[in-house]
């Protein structure tokens, strides 16, 4: 934020100056732009440094602080960028089984919560049983999370993976990890899930699924559908507005921690290759 | 009417019955005034020393900016360099009988903390705010706004303690000379604390998160969330009745409130609807968990601590027997300078700090 | 006659229409009459699960009666009573403790030992402690349950 504002103080001065100094400037605020998008698009890869958007738990300094805080234990341990959909593994202390580290494979069907307080869900069927495990991201008993398949999903929650077939959330728990050329975008998997025949845990016909198939319903259930349907909502500005944090805010967040992040996600990527010089498995 | 009885008894032992007869004619023709005995009466209200109107009428000036810079300069060069006015005794060592004043202190939020055990508990943020001493009053000086019947007894002398400046501009004249004494800028909050005689501060002495000590337990007093008025079953944790099985309107109703008979009234203490919070609360014995000396906020135990996000709280010393503090407490405040050096957090023995390495549980050997 | 027919006819058109499903989320709690699900190879097991009857909890041995990980439980299968401890649960947990798709029970005898010889699904790590624990206060020893597992997650 701070460069920034220098920034803008100097463009401020230049306006009297010639045209030649006038060209350099709106090659300086195209820069301006480029950052303010990348740091805008942390909030995708770090949606948990936003805060709660309920006003009536902001504070600014207890945020600055809790991001401190997330940001020191991030120096220990490399929290990759996962989205809901991502394999992860997860190892992790156990202390019901001493001296040894429990390992979790599955997949991400679920992001919540804020600050120190995000948690993610991960689901794997293992012998024919769905598991599925609950972490904490900010957990020091947690000692490592890799990311074995970085991609996204059509939907923001997989929560319907519980009564789809078992194929779709089975994976092999030593899976190798798959990695992404560098700098290419993240994939989007389009798999269309096909649902167990009802009874459901909901009514997967009312949440408007990307990633589902035909749900095989009678007529009766769309009709009810589409008669308790909210559309207006997504017009609803100011309900957009209490659920978000301003687009002013998060930069001057993100502009914050920036140079942080960027350190660490350095390291993390020197700690990735060193985990590439130990001698994989042969065939 | 004595008179006439006087007449008419006026021979040998008379004098004494007229005389008898005089009295009791002077008591029944005076009015009467008998007084109810009260052995304990209500304490007398009033409002403290310090209670004067507080801000200006609101009022457009229409001062020009530089006056406003003028004006803004001023109070920079008045209020920049407060000094305590005069010394701190030093050399008390700290009793578990001697009370130390409390704090001003603002209830920022909550957040997880880990122990070093692997356990997550729940802490509340309590940014100590910038409390200096405003007024001291001396045992025999002050006059509490409730006094009881037999006094006070075991007279401690109190602190007058301000915290978060204001603009003295919107202040009115009366309450900006509140702080004349003490050289500090006006302030927003203020609060009163006895302290032993001798753990009085002199006037505008800083007292910060420093005060206290990691591991230590605190009592905070505030004033709850005000829930406005509400039903028995959010108030008192009522039942409520059936939804269904012919029930009609009744369904968040308290039912009966008493019998007939001899108790045919309803009993004073009855729990019904009303006013919810908005009452002061002291939660007790809550732990100090960890202090950050650059920012004065302390972690204590708890969530419950009364008030929402971003209210004031008082904090004191825990009263409570059986939570008195080990090792000895800075009194009659924390004087020490602090180096640059030092760790900005302060952690209590039990609890993982997040720039320590993950938890490993080791096989007892 | 006529005009209390007619009253009673206008008293059903207002009394308000009652929705006949749950409004609140499942809890998936363990109580008497739950249906749970066998994961042991023990002989009744395998019957009552392969005829499509499992068993019922009739009981839950704890003071809340409502039944948590590692608990022991009371079950009526195939007309049988027998005791059976809870490894996996539907319900939601706390972090790092699996929650599972079905309730799963293994049976045991009056001393804790497992009806069968195999779990073929995978247990919690969290019931070594929780066995261990109660084994001590409760007499029967309950860790043999655990040398019988396949996996643990």
């Amino acid at each position: 934020m701070l460069c920034l504002r220098k920034i803008s103080k100097t463009t401020k001065g230049l306006r009297v100056y010639s045209s030649v100094v006038k060209q350099a400037n709106h090659v300086k605020r195209t820069n301006i732009n480029n950052l303010r998008k990348d740091v805008l698009e942390y909030r995708h890869v770090y949606p948990e440094f936003l805060p709660d958007p309920n006003i009536e738990f902001r504070n600014t300094l207890r945020e600055k602080l809790e991001r401190n805080d997330m940001l020191a234990r991030r120096s220990h341990i490399n929290i990759p960028e996962f989205y809901v959909g991502s394999i992860l593994a997860v190892e992790s202390s156990d202390p019901h089984s001493l001296g040894k580290m429990h390992r979790f494979v599955g997949i991400c069907i679920q992001r919540q919560g804020c600050g120190l307080r995000a948690q993610f869900t991960l689901r794997n069927i293992i012998d024919h049983q769905g598991i599925e495990i609950l972490y904490e991201m900010y957990d020091p008993a947690i000692q490592k999370v890799e990311i074995l398949r970085l991609e996204k999903r059509l939907d923001d929650e997989l929560l319907y993976l519980r009564d789809a077939l078992p194929e779709y959330c089975t994976f092999d728990p030593n899976m190798e990890p798959e990695i992404l050329p560098e700098g290419s975008p993240i994939p989007i998997n389009e798999t269309k899930v096909k649902l167990k025949p009802r009874p459901w845990l909901e009514r997967w016909e009312r949440k408007n699924l990307l990633g589902v198939q035909d749900l095989e319903l009678p007529e009766k259930f769309y009709k009810k559908a589409e008669a308790v349907a909210k559309p207006w909502e997504k017009y609803d500005l100011m309900k957009e507005y209490r659920k978000t944090i301003p687009e002013e805010e998060q930069l001057e967040i993100f502009n914050e921690i920036d140079s942080r992040l960027q350190k660490l996600h350095v390291q993390g990527k020197k700690m990735k290759k060193r985990v590439f010089v130990k001698p994989t498995k042969l065939a | 009417m004595a008179l006439v009885f006087s007449n008419v008894f006026a021979k040998s032992n008379i004098k004494a019955i007229e005389d008898k007869f005089f009295k009791l004619s002077i008591i029944c023709s005076s009015n009467q005034i008998r007084e109810r005995h009260v052995l304990n009466p209500k304490p007398r209200l009033r409002n403290p020393t310090w209670f004067t109107k507080k801000m200006i009428a609101e009022r457009d000036e229409q001062v020009t900016p530089e006056n406003e810079k003028f004006i803004q300069q001023i109070i920079q060069d008045k209020y920049s360099n407060v000094s305590p006015k005069g010394e701190i005794p030093g050399n008390i060592e700290w009793t578990p009988e001697l009370q130390r004043t409390g704090v001003i202190a603002k209830k920022i939020g909550i957040y997880p903390l880990w122990l070093k055990n692997g356990k997550k508990i729940q802490t509340t943020l309590l940014q100590v705010l910038d409390n200096h001493v405003i007024k001291h009053y001396l045992p025999e000086e002050y006059d509490p706004p409730r006094k009881g019947p037999i006094g006070i007894r075991n007279k401690k002398a109190c602190l007058l303690l301000g915290a978060e400046g204001g603009d003295p501009s919107l202040f009115t004249k009366d309450y900006c000379g509140l702080f004349k004494e003490s050289g500090v800028i006006p302030k927003k909050i203020l609060a009163r604390f006895f302290v032993s005689p001798n753990a009085a501060l002199p006037l505008g002495t800083l007292v910060s998160a420093m005060h206290f000590q990691v591991g230590n337990a605190l009592d905070i007093r505030a004033k709850t969330i005000d829930r406005g008025f509400q039903g028995v079953m959010k108030r008192h944790g009522f039942k409520g009745m059936p939804a269904s099985h012919g029930v009609t309107k009744t369904h968040r109703r308290g039912g009966n409130i008493g019998g007939g008979g001899e108790k045919g009234r309803v009993w004073p203490g009855t729990k019904m609807p009303g006013h919810m919070g908005n009452t002061w609360r002291i939660a007790k014995g809550v732990k100090i968990l960890r202090i950050n000396r650059k920012y004065n906020v302390l972690w204590v135990t708890g969530q419950a601590i009364p008030g929402e996000t971003n209210s004031i709280c008082f904090i004191y010393d825990s009263k409570l027997p059986l939570r008195k503090p080990e090792k000895p407490l800075p009194f009659p405040t924390y004087l020490e300078k602090v180096d640059d050096d030092t760790p900005e957090d302060q952690y209590d023995e039990s609890v993982h700090q997040f720039g320590d390495p993950s938890i490993v549980y080791a096989e007892k050997k | 006659m006529f005009s209390s027919s007619l009253l009673i006819r206008s008293a059903l058109k207002t009394k308000t229409i009652s929705r006949n499903f749950h409004v609140s989320n499942q809890r998936y709690e363990i109580q008497k009459l739950t249906r749970l699900r066998v994961v042991d190879n023990s002989e009744i097991g395998k019957q009552a699960m392969a005829e499509g009857r499992p068993p019922r909890c009739i009981h839950v041995y704890n003071k809340t009666g409502v039944g948590k990980i590692g608990d022991k439980v009371l079950v009526a299968i195939r007309g049988e009573k027998k005791k059976g401890i809870l490894v996996g649960l539907k319900q939601n947990q706390k972090t790092k403790v699996p929650k599972f798709d079905s309730n799963n029970l293994v049976l045991i005898d009056d001393n804790g030992t497992p009806l069968g010889t195999r779990i073929h699904v995978p247990i919690p790590t969290i019931l070594r402690t929780i066995l261990k624990e109660k084994t001590f206060s409760k007499g029967a020893d309950y860790t043999k349950l655990l040398g019988i597992a396949s996996k643990f997650v």
